[in-house]
């Protein structure tokens, strides 16, 4: 009975990293023996001795070496490990006397174990394929001189297993790939026409498990000659000496788990050779051979294996990286023309967008996007803005210190992209400040995998005599998988650039917001300056002033009676002079103090403010007989003082500059979309529109001081502190036809003012005195 | 001036760099119907000498009213103020501020000092005759001070 199970439900008892390592039996066509040194006397046996040359294990064991090889032998053997080079010492041929001059010829192979005990392994030599050093040179020398004119990893591979399977004569060559997720591929492949191609196929991961991969990275070579052989025990099982069990991993003989073996059998596989193909310390891949029928090779030839492997391996690294060189120099060019752009435009985001190369062509992406200051700016194709919104929410978390984000299966990662998947299953994503960003899509490429079989029914349970089997599953036919929402994977020199790119973006960013907190403390000092200037000027100067007249007006006090009529004119023209210049001073300091920085904000209801403003001119409103009327007013944020400067002087200028009717001014409001529009309205001497901007400006009149008195600067003042509220101000007005003074003032909170505007005006009818 | 009656000659001590404002005040006094002399410095540090009689100012009478301006080379009236009103000898003697500053924080600072008044001088001669002819009645005549 069998059922399959999902891979990531199976515990593997036989695969975990202790099982390999520790399998304590060998392959039995050789011969291992632990030997105590330096008197080389036999600790423990293979228990196939007997049938390979025909003294069993139990005899063996606590016998010397002396006592099986002749005396020559052994000394050599003696001499060879006291050099300490198991390299040069190995393969040793041994000669064995079965009986009579009957010899067997072995290819003796000495290791020492974790626990340094010696252990020589003897297999039995095949001279026959034996390859002289010289042939085997030209062999390689051949094969690198035809890598040498190819330059792509596909014809390096292809090399690789057509000159091992000319070599080794296995029915099957591959060349094997660990991708980084760590599932493999079949990249090369040099078969027996009969044969099912392999190529082009992905094995799952658990195909090769970890475990198995480590002893890959210490075992560069490893030979199963018949698959279905049945492994031999040693005796005794532990060693006498330090009571533990042999540690066989660096053991030619080892023998392979029993799951494994079962893999290859699943495969049709009878005898197999394996070579790692290693780079920077990393299992890159395998060469992997395969004959249908047992198959032995000898020492010697899996030596010339590996050789070759290495030799032509270093060719494929080269290539690889002269691939990687040709496109990480792109890049960086990519990368320092984009600083370029950068530094040169004004606004350093144009820099990334707007010529070329762009953004996009750093990381070879299709979509890009930046989030700075709340705006988004993107190129290529992009999400919309609002799922780019959440995108943003949602990296935030996702990147917490980290200087990039990157996935290119995003639908997997983050579910609400699925919508989009077909334009960003690849993002890369750089945070350069506070809630900014640079994000990069990628879209999905609809990848079909060509499993050797499903990779979702990797192993198979079965329960034998009451035990539960793990065994791999027997099927490696063609199994096609549809990958949906994915997108080509970021290489890791595309992140760096990235990254690189963060650094110098945080960098400018900084330096901009430094220059611009520079320029801002700058102004503030040089406006603090000023406002200190003119309060000091306008204080010191009214001091002198106030002096002349004082004295002036003193000296006709006193010397009323001696003084004549022409005297008497002279001083009150010096005094009237004096007294223009006090206000103006005054003026000018009232204009100095309007500035944003002194605004206190705070609900002002505009009714109360205007009450004040009116209750300030009653003199000149009863004077002039004047009738003003208003709106409802509404509650807004503003400076209360500022406001009740405002109504007073814009009311006194429409009570001033009245016609020969008396003044009737009227102040309305209505409801803007984010403002109050305010107006006040007179039928006073009218302003000719050619100047209704000029009377804003500091000191610009329309009339001589004869006609009306002023200095100029009220309307300046009202302009100042509409500025101030980031409003409006204008007139709307026809020589002689009265004018009316427009202003606005932004509705802070303005749903409740509008409410309480519509409110307080159904209550209060307009036009009430 | 003096009238011979029995009254007791007041003294104002009048804090005021301007020689001309100070000429101004005194002039403004002459025809005070109040007894009185007006003893004048220039700048802060003379003015704490003098309260103090210290140094040249050993002789200097007990002031009756202080008339202090706030704008006073080597030492401001500000801080004239606060130590007057630190000092527990001197702080029951009235201080009028009397200066052209209109400015708030200049009154609210002298206020909280514990100025007895803050004045602003008005441009206006006869008015500022006025001004002090009334502070004169009204802190050397009308009010009880401590003796």
């Amino acid at each position: 009975m069998s059922e399959k199970l999902q891979l990531t439900e199976i515990e593997f008892p036989l695969w975990d990293e202790e099982s390999i390592q520790l399998i304590n039996r060998i392959q039995p066509h050789g011969v291992l023996l632990v030997l105590e040194e330096p008197d080389l006397k036999i600790l423990q046996a293979s228990t196939n001795t007997f049938s390979v040359f025909g003294i069993a294990a139990e005899e063996l064991v606590s016998r010397s070496l002396e006592d099986i090889l002749d005396f020559y032998q052994v000394e050599r053997i003696k001499l060879g490990l006291t050099e300490n080079n198991f390299d040069l010492l190995n393969p040793m041929k041994i000669w064995l006397r079965v009986k009579g001059d009957e010899y067997i010829v072995f290819d003796g192979i000495f290791h020492r174990d974790r626990d340094k005990q010696l252990i020589l392994e003897l297999e039995p030599a095949l001279t026959q394929e034996n390859i002289p050093f010289l042939s085997f040179y030209h062999l390689a020398r051949a094969s690198i001189n035809r890598l040498a004119k190819t330059s792509k990893l596909q014809d390096c591979g292809q090399a690789i297993v057509q000159e091992v399977r000319k070599v080794t004569g296995f029915d099957r060559v591959i060349l094997y790939k660990f991708e980084d997720d760590g599932h493999g591929v079949v990249i090369a492949e040099e078969k027996l026409d009969s044969m099912e191609a392999y190529l082009g196929l992905h094995f799952p991961e658990s195909d090769i498990p970890k475990a198995a991969r480590k002893l890959f990275c210490s075992n560069w070579i490893r030979t199963i000659p018949d698959t279905h052989a049945k492994p031999v025990e040693l005796f005794p099982p532990i060693n006498p000496n330090n009571i533990r069990p042999l540690n066989l991993t660096h053991a030619t003989l080892r023998s392979a788990s029993a799951c494994h073996l079962k893999y290859l059998q699943n495969m049709e596989v009878g005898a197999s050779l394996t070579v790692s193909l290693i780079k920077e310390d990393k299992l890159w891949g395998l060469i992997a051979c395969h004959h249908r029928s047992p198959k032995y090779v000898s020492y010697e030839l899996r030596k010339a294996c590996e050789f070759l492997g290495q030799m032509i391996f270093a060719e494929i690294s080269a290539t690889e990286e002269t691939e990687d060189y040709d496109y990480n120099l792109h890049i960086a060019s990519v990368r320092s023309q984009l600083l370029e752009y950068m530094s040169q435009a004004e606004n350093w985001i144009e820099g990334l967008f707007t010529r070329e190369p762009n953004l996009l062509e750093l990381v070879d992406a299709r979509g890009a996007a930046v989030y700075f200051n709340s705006e988004w700016i993107t190129i290529g194709q992009v999400p919309k803005q609002e799922n780019l919104n959440v995108i943003v929410q949602w990296l935030k978390h996702q990147l917490q210190d980290e200087e990039a984000f990157y996935t290119n299966t995003l639908p997997l990662v983050f579910p609400e992209a699925e919508i989009y998947q077909s334009i960003a299953s690849g993002l890369l994503a750089i945070p350069i400040a506070d809630k900014s960003y640079i994000l990069w899509f990628r879209p999905e490429v609809i990848q079909t995998t060509n499993w050797g079989g499903n990779p979702h029914e990797a192993f198979e349970v079965s329960q034998e005599n009451d035990s539960v089997h793990l065994s791999p599953r027997q099927s490696f036919q063609l199994w096609q998988e549809t990958v949906r929402g994915k997108s080509l994977p970021w290489k890791q020199v595309e992140i760096k650039a990235a990254i690189a790119l963060r650094k110098a973006t945080v960098e400018l960013v900084l330096r901009q917001a430094e220059a611009l907190s520079q320029l801002a403390s700058d102004l503030e000092r040089s406006n603090a300056e000023l406002k200190k200037f003119a309060y000091v000027a306008s204080h010191d100067l009214q001091e002198p002033l106030n002096q002349v007249a004082n004295y002036v007006q003193l000296l006709e006090m006193r010397y009323q009676e001696q003084l004549d009529e022409d005297a008497k004119e002279f001083i009150s023209y010096a005094v009237s002079g004096v007294s223009l210049m006090q206000t103006l001073i005054d003026d000018v300091l009232a204009y100095s103090k309007v500035d944003r920085q002194n605004v206190e904000f705070q609900p002002v209801d505009l009714e109360v403010a205007l009450k004040r403003a009116l209750g300030g001119l009653q003199g000149r409103i009863s004077e002039t007989g004047a009738t003003i009327s208003y709106d409802a007013l509404p509650t807004v944020l503003a400076d209360n003082t500022q406001m009740l400067q405002l109504f007073q002087n814009l009311i006194g200028n429409a009570i001033k500059f009245r016609s020969d009717k008396p003044p009737v001014i009227h102040i309305g409001v209505s409801p803007l979309e984010d403002a109050w529009l305010l107006s006040v309205k007179d039928n006073g001497i009218g302003i000719d529109p050619q100047f209704s901007d000029r009377i804003f400006v500091i000191f610009q009149r329309l009339h001589t001081r004869d006609e009306y008195s002023g200095t100029g600067m009220g309307l300046a003042i009202c302009k100042k502190i509409v500025d101030c509220h980031r409003g409006d101000i204008w007139v709307a007005s026809e020589l002689g036809q009265g004018a009316t003074f427009y202003f606005t003032i932004p509705a802070g909170g303005k749903k409740y003012e509008y409410r309480h505007g519509r409110k307080t005006q159904n209550h209060f009818p307009s036009g009430r005195q | 001036m003096s009238t011979g009656t029995a009254e007791k000659l007041k003294t104002i001590f009048l804090v005021e760099d301007n020689k001309a404002d100070v000429r101004l005040v005194e002039e403004a006094l002459k025809c005070s119907s109040i007894p009185n002399q007006v003893l004048s410095v220039r700048n802060g540090i003379d003015a704490i000498a003098f309260l103090r009689q210290e140094g040249e100012f050993m002789d200097a009478p007990h002031p009756d009213l202080i008339l202090l301006d706030l704008n006073l080379p080597k030492k401001d009236g500000r801080e004239v103020l606060a130590e007057i009103k630190a000092d527990p000898q001197l702080r029951r003697i009235p201080v009028v501020i009397l200066t052209t500053s209109k400015n708030e924080e200049d009154i609210c600072h002298s206020y909280d000092l514990h100025v007895n008044c803050y004045i602003t001088k008005s441009r206006n001669l006869s008015q500022l005759f006025q001004i002090v002819k009334g502070i004169e009645e009204f802190w050397l005549s009308t009010v009880t001070l401590p003796n």
